[in-house]
């Protein structure tokens, strides 16, 4: 595991913002963290990178305290906050080359043409940040937090107000992150984007109350499926599990030899980047 | 030191690509200086000008610098900036010498713009050793300016929390470091309290300068407490810059 939290805590007098989180995140997988907006999930990645304290409980990220260890650890994560935090009067190309420096990083032009490449802001490089589109300023700040190769990346909220386009683009990248290695813990309050993580943390009022593979949380649900036999309607609820909803056809005439039956629903995103599509061929 | 001048050269290309910023720096203390003018005109013959012209333009130096610095790095906090500086690996004591490279062209052509001005203006004329040793005491005063602006802003969420600041540690300093009477004048408590503050040495410089036969013990010791305000507010202000809450 390369993120593990025991009973983790945090408290603002008589406030509890986290309690006792467990959290346990394999390396090499996009970890989700699902929650509405104060739920606990910044707090959580604040703490895990070393900026909040815990005021119970231990958090090891890499094998390191994210307090006492910081400068160690600090080496080896990406960390994209929540809001922008960049310097609206520099450029594209300055802010991330600043980041770099902090890093010391080698051959430091080059790694920031690809990033800039990566992000696909080749065009607006030398740009102030202040002429970006709000999209484009989380495309700098995800660039910034790219750009020492980081073993884990803690991403807030990355893709918040970014256009559906962007946002699938996002996510093909973080697949990529992660598919070389790197883990991803992201915090998001999107539904249909907690369905893309590998395993997803569903936050409330500063608890962990379920931790499962998105696929499985979606079979927790309840279908409603309505048939037409004779001109009378019959509606059934049954599990959003497939082999639940075929069990629940065999009542009404479905071959037995047929084990499940899952019903995709196309979601909006996915039609409106098709109709995008189209018109830009 | 190598990340303190990578923090240096970003204040400084910010700082120079902010208009407003420019504003506040460059602009307003001529401006003000302009109104010192216009008052100085307006006093009777015998009024002494130069007893009061360059104190008064430190003074605009010192009021400017501190709440340029409390600004900018409130806003670094507010915006987010400052966290993601952590998190890229710069230490509190890389922060706080980078802010004080940065300011450090910035405060110079402050200095240098600022008595310039007075002197033309007010019509003063005084000796090269005598100008030099006014533009070290300004710029001085600056640098010392900037890192109470990093001490105040460490205590600050936001640009409105560095307001308190302004009455508590930068306006007793025209009441009570000698600006418009001699602090020796003034209640002994008020006097001490008048010691606390760093324009009270900044000015006992400049009025040691205009005596026209100064005395270098004095003005030596001065630049030792100047210089010792601004490293004691440096190692503070490096310590009380929240890493982590």
């Amino acid at each position: 595991m390369v993120i593990t939290t025991r009973q983790l805590s945090k408290s603002y007098g008589k406030v509890s913002a986290l309690n006792c989180v467990e959290l346990e995140v394999p390396q090499g997988s996009i970890y989700g963290v699902l929650g509405s907006n104060g739920a606990g999930k910044t707090t959580l990645i604040r703490m895990l990178v070393g900026l909040l304290r815990p005021s119970f409980g231990s958090v090891e990220v890499l094998g390191l305290n994210p307090i006492r260890e910081r400068y160690e650890l600090r080496k080896r994560i990406g960390y994209m906050p929540q809001s922008t935090a960049l310097y609206e009067n520099l450029s594209v190309r300055d802010n991330i080359v600043f980041i770099g420096k902090a890093h010391l990083i080698p051959n430091l032009r080059e790694k920031v043409d690809q990033i800039i490449e990566f992000v696909g802001l080749t065009t607006r490089a030398r740009d102030p940040v202040n002429n970006l589109s709000g999209g484009m300023k989380k495309r700098v700040s995800l660039g910034c937090a790219l750009i020492n190769d980081p073993e884990i990346f803690f991403l807030d909220e990355p893709t918040a107000s970014v256009d559906p386009h962007l946002k699938r683009k996002s996510w093909d990248l973080f697949r990529k992150l992660a598919a070389n290695g790197a883990t991803l813990l992201i915090s998001t309050h999107l539904m249909d984007e907690a369905l893309l993580c590998d395993k997803l943390a569903i936050m409330s009022k500063g608890e962990i109350v379920l931790v499962e593979k998105p696929q499985t949380i979606l079979q927790q649900g309840v279908l409603s499926i309505s048939m037409t036999k004779k001109n009378q309607i019959f509606t059934e609820l049954v599990s959003a599990n497939p082999k639940a909803v075929a069990a629940k056809l065999h009542d009404y005439g479905l071959a037995t030899e047929i084990q499940s039956v899952q019903i995709g629903h196309p979601n909006l995103e996915d039609i409106v980047l098709q109709i995008i599509d189209s018109q830009n061929r | 030191m190598k990340k303190s001048l990578f923090i240096g050269q970003r204040v400084l290309s910010e700082l120079l690509r902010d208009k407003r910023l420019f504003v506040l720096s460059i602009i307003a203390p001529l401006f003000l200086i302009f109104l010192l003018k216009i008052f100085i005109d307006s006093m009777p013959q015998s009024f002494p000008a130069a007893r009061y012209a360059v104190p008064f333009g430190a003074f605009i130096v010192h009021f400017l610098s501190f709440l340029l610095c409390a600004i900018v790095l409130v806003e670094e906090r507010a915006t987010g900036t400052l966290e993601r500086m952590f998190v890229a690996g710069f230490s509190r004591i890389s922060i706080v010498v980078g802010y004080l490279l940065g300011y450090l062209i910035l405060t110079t052509i402050q200095a240098i713009v600022v008595l310039t001005e007075t002197m033309w203006l007010i019509g003063l004329n005084y000796s090269i050793h005598t100008v030099v040793l006014f533009f070290l005491t300004i710029w001085m005063l600056a640098m010392v300016s900037v890192m109470l602006g990093i001490f105040a802003s460490t205590f600050a969420r936001n640009t409105s929390h560095i307001l308190p600041f302004i009455p508590l540690v930068v306006l007793p300093s025209l009441f009570l470091s000698g600006l418009l009477v001699n602090p020796e004048q003034l209640p002994k408590w008020a006097e001490l309290v008048g010691m606390l503050l760093p324009f009270r040495y900044a000015n006992d410089i400049i009025r040691e300068l205009l005596t026209g036969n100064s005395d270098a013990t004095a003005i030596y010791m001065n630049f030792v407490v100047l210089i010792g305000y601004g490293v004691g507010l440096m190692i503070l202000a490096s310590r009380t810059l929240r890493e982590t809450d």
